[in-house]
């Protein structure tokens, strides 16, 4: 097996390791640095519970090579507290009740913080747009939606404090 | 609001949100051990035939293997929940396309799957059948030749392919159908669909000493895994332990063993830990969907709109095995009847085999089948009748204390108050507002499934409560609706309280996440411990005030006597230090619900507990050119007794109905010739946020006298009319009446332009 040198930083946390060629991004997150807030299932790019924040845009880690990587920054669930406190987005899941079986959901918020990143101020409709490549089979997605919401309203307040 | 309850009817989030938010809860996917291999199945590629060898030399030359495992590695054994007619892998012969043949452990899971493919299996192909209607011809090829040999519960009536013909009778159908004014004979035919659990079944297992095994899996019945697995081994089942991870999900595909049983028989080869996760494919082609049903349904009423009599034929698809579709042909029945009051009844079912995909119990199991037949001819008849459809439901539907079709006497009967709640919310009088745009409704009760429930419940020296639970959290939230239960009738607050579940070793039995009892049973144990508690409460109170027992009071989790108390927190502390601690074992079992046994032949499914009622309405448009349904607005009333945690109930509500409108409008596990041409979900369509609806959700409260604090059953009903429901507006909004699901854009098209063709 071949393997290759990769230079990732994931959670701003700098890792130097050496993978086989062949490893998806999901593959290193879960396997090599065993961060498995990131969740595996299609491997296919069509359920989107992998999804984490590359370069601050949202992709499905199963199907990005993790050689391509190199370089880059990597953000995932297991990045957004800050010690005890939870992001925003976290908190407006908890509190709208839009965890169920909660497996879709570190893909939902990872999903969702790099939308509201760019879209500090959407419509539900938007909001249901952007999360559509993550399927949830608990929810039904209106209390996601609505948490999504919450939080960006929430987060461009914070925005303006600051 | 002046609710009487401190911590029932409110809104809590959940005890367990914090680690799935933050990607710290640990799955049955994440789970792992030192020294663990991973293993991969070897499918079977052909739909029916005797294996005449498996050829493992060259797999097991393959890097990183270390064994693979055929039948031959363990006991020959079959089992099953009442046909035992399935083995961990094929002995002699195949069944369906994707069986298990054998396993390959490997150092990784890629090597696994390298080496899996690697074994070459020889069959001697033989004749397979994959309609249940071929199936049931005299002639047909024998999906189990060796059926006569298997074990089966004595009330089933099997003959070849079928595994139960069962009937439900009452009164005289012939003469009333001749009684009648019209009769309406229409077939159903519903879809194969997967629950789509998002997360795959996953398992570890490891034999310590080679005679006990340990499981650590996402199961949502470890009690029922244990003792499979000890029947699969033949041991008994104190050697079997098995741990609940967290669980994504489960939708009641995950009641039987999943890949525990790989699992096992690996790792007792190897003598390592293994973990098996099912692929993608393997959930969509050997995972366990809902049963596809072929309905044949006669109607008699009279012009006025009562209806006299029923007559249904039923055909019940359970794929290669008979699994809880044996329950399916017997709950489809009852569903079939009511929610109406009909005073002759003769429904017949059979259960069959065909050579596709073993089918399972999937939410709901005979719910959605069984509703999208009734409710769909309900206002096929309303509108030959002339009739408005809910009026036609209103002159048809039970009230409190009708019988059921089974005899059963029917209590908190609230389906009136649901379907003109629901009437109303969609703006029923206006039923086509517009050309290509029109509206449905369709009711249902279902059952709150029985069986029994322990629960250990601990208070630490700090006050903080142990709810343990032989019970698993699914991700409905139920158990902590079952830890408000707890918190309220202890008078404590829900904050104080930490569920421990699902370990066989260490937890009292439970039935299980099933049939919508978790938060009903598991909240009954709850209070039956509780007033345990305060028994020793008083006793350890009257000792330190110098009372007698019987003197002390018990409020809000403090025991008084006079003007002295002491807090639950002391006492629990007295108890640490004095008697073990303060703990007690709370238990609950259903009382049996009674009905008339004369009008059930074969049925291993009898009655309706603790019913819920419920009615959906949505308002939608049909594009005639595309067949593309929007949905602008959905409606669920549903009666859940007493509303535990709202906001969950809704969730419940919420994820049921789009899942539900899967089945309805685009799921289906399509085959050819024994083959699933879908087997991913590129092409297994399940609705994502831009299909999903918003749902209003409007809650009932009729309570029934078992459930805690008065409620009913809620996980599974959401799922049940959305297919009807979705029916009955496509009908009402283009004329064309699909009684096939799921109602495609395409079927639509074809339909409506038969419709015109036809000038109808
Ligand atoms: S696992 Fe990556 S999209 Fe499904
Ligand atoms: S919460 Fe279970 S899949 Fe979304």
């Amino acid at each position: 097996m071949t393997e290759v040198q990769l230079d990732l930083t994931v959670n701003g946390r700098r890792h130097r390791l050496s993978i086989p060629a062949h490893y998806s991004l999901l593959d290193v997150l879960r396997d090599e640095l065993e961060l498995t807030g990131t969740k595996t299932n299609c491997l296919e790019a069509e359920c989107g519970v992998c999804t984490v924040v590359l370069d601050g845009k949202s992709v499905a880690s199963c199907t990005v090579l993790a050689a391509q990587c190199q370089g880059r920054q990597v953000a995932t669930v297991e990045g957004l507290a800050e010690g005890a406190a939870l992001h925003p987005l976290q908190e407006a899941f908890i509190e709208f009740g839009a965890v169920q079986c909660g497996y879709c959901i570190p893909g939902m918020i990872m999903t969702a913080k790099a939308f509201l990143d760019e879209n500090p101020r959407p419509t539900r409709e938007s909001v249901r747009e952007a999360i559509a490549g993550t399927l949830c089979r608990c929810t039904g997605y209106q209390k996601i939606v609505d948490a999504i919401m919450a939080a960006a309203q929430r987060l461009s307040q914070q925005g303006e404090r600051a | 609001m002046n609710s009487p309850f401190r911590v029932i009817g409110k809104s809590f989030p959940r005890l367990d949100a914090r680690g799935k938010v933050s990607g710290k809860a640990i799955y049955g996917t994440d789970f792992a051990m030192q020294g663990m291999l991973h293993g991969k199945l070897v499918h079977s590629t052909i739909a029916s035939g005797e294996i005449l060898s498996v050829e493992i030399e060259e797999a097991l030359a393959m890097p990183g293997v270390y064994e693979v495992v055929t039948a031959a590695d363990i006991p020959a054994q079959r089992y099953g929940s009442f046909v035992k007619d399935m083995e961990v892998f094929a002995s002699k012969r195949v069944n369906f396309v994707g069986q298990p043949v054998a396993a390959v452990v490997a150092r990784t899971a890629e090597e696994a799957e390298a080496a899996a493919k690697a074994v070459r299996v020889e069959y001697k192909e033989q004749a397979a059948v994959f309609t249940t209607e071929d199936a049931v011809k005299a002639d047909a090829p024998l999906v189990h030749p060796g059926w006569q040999e298997y074990k089966a519960v004595p009330t089933v009536k099997r003959q070849g392919n079928i595994t139960n013909q069962a009937r439900l009778v009452l009164g005289d159908v012939d003469k009333a159908l001749k009684k009648s004014d019209r009769v309406f004979t229409h077939r159903f035919v519903t879809n194969i669909v997967h629950p789509g659990y998002t997360e795959p079944r996953a398992a570890i297992a490891h034999w310590a000493d080679g005679k006990q095994l340990h499981v650590w899996s996402n199961t949502q019945l470890p009690f029922e895994a244990q003792a499979t697995l000890a029947e699969i081994f033949k041991i008994t089942p104190s050697q079997v332990r098995v741990n609940v991870t967290v669980i994504g999900g489960g939708f009641g595909g995950k009641l039987r063993l999943g890949v525990e049983h790989y699992a096992a028989a690996a790792a007792l080869k190897v003598g390592r830990p293994v973990k098996f996760v099912s692929s993608c494919e393997e959930e969509m082609t050997a995972a366990l969907p809902r049963q596809p049903l072929v309905i044949d349904l006669t109607t008699g009423v009279t012009k006025e709109g009562k209806i006299l009599a029923k007559a249904a034929s039923i055909l019940v698809d359970t794929g290669a095995t008979s699994g809880s579709g044996v329950g399916v042909a017997s709950s489809v029945m009852l569903m079939l009847a009511g929610p109406y009051k009909i005073p002759n009844l003769r429904l017949e079912s059979r259960s069959v085999y065909t050579n596709k995909t073993p089918t399972g119990s999937f939410r709901a199991p005979a719910g959605p089948q069984g509703n999208f037949a009734v409710e769909s001819q309900m206002d096929i008849i309303a509108d030959a009748l002339g009739i408005d459809p809910l009026e036609f439901r209103l002159r048809n539907i039970v009230r409190e204390g009708d019988l059921a079709p089974n005899g059963q006497k029917l209590e908190s009967v609230s389906l009136e108050e649901c379907l003109l709640k629901a009437a109303d919310a969609i703006g029923w009088k206006d039923r086509r507002p517009e050309p290509g745009r029109g509206k449905g409704i369709a009711c249902a009760w279902w059952t709150t499934t029985s069986g029994s429930s322990g629960v250990y419940v601990k208070v630490g020296p700090d006050g903080q409560v142990f709810l343990n639970t032989g019970c698993a959290e699914i991700g409905t939230a139920a158990l902590t609706g079952a830890a408000q239960v707890l918190a309220e009738a202890l008078g404590v607050e829900l904050g104080s309280i930490q569920i421990v579940s699902g370990d066989t070793a260490s937890t009292p039995f439970d039935y299980g996440a099933q049939g919508s009892r978790t938060a009903f049973a598991v909240g009954n144990a709850c209070i039956d411990a509780v007033g345990k508690l305060h028994q020793r409460m008083k006793e350890i109170a009257a000792k330190q005030l110098s009372a007698k027992p019987e003197e002390i009071e018990i409020e809000n989790g403090v025991a008084k006597f006079g003007d002295k108390s002491l807090t639950l927190k002391e006492i629990a502390a007295i108890a640490q230090t004095s008697q073990g601690g303060l703990i007690a074992h709370g238990t609950f079992i259903a009382p049996p619900t009674l009905h008339d046994k004369e009008r059930t032949e074969n049925m291993v499914i009898t009655a309706i507990n603790s019913p819920s009622f419920h009615a959906h309405a949505v308002d939608l448009s049909v594009d005639a050119e595309t067949g593309e349904v929007k949905i602008h607005d959905y409606v669920v009333v549903q009666d859940v007794g007493r509303a535990i945690n709202p906001t969950y109930i809704e969730g419940q509500i919420e994820g049921g109905v789009v899942q539900g409108i899967g089945q309805a409008l685009s799921e289906e596990i399509v085959y050819e010739n024994g083959i699933v041409r879908n087997p991913g979900l590129t092409d297994y369509k399940m609705p994502t946020a831009m299909d999903a609806p918003n749902i209003r959700s409007f809650i009932v409260e009729s309570p029934s006298k078992v459930g805690p604090y008065g409620a009913k059953g809620v996980g599974e009903p959401p799922v049940i009319h959305p297919p009807a429901t979705i029916a009955n507006a496509i009908a009402s909004a283009v004329s064309a009446r699909i009684q096939t699901l799921p109602i495609t854009a395409e079927k639509i098209v074809r339909t409506l332009t038969e419709v015109s063709e036809t000038g109808k």
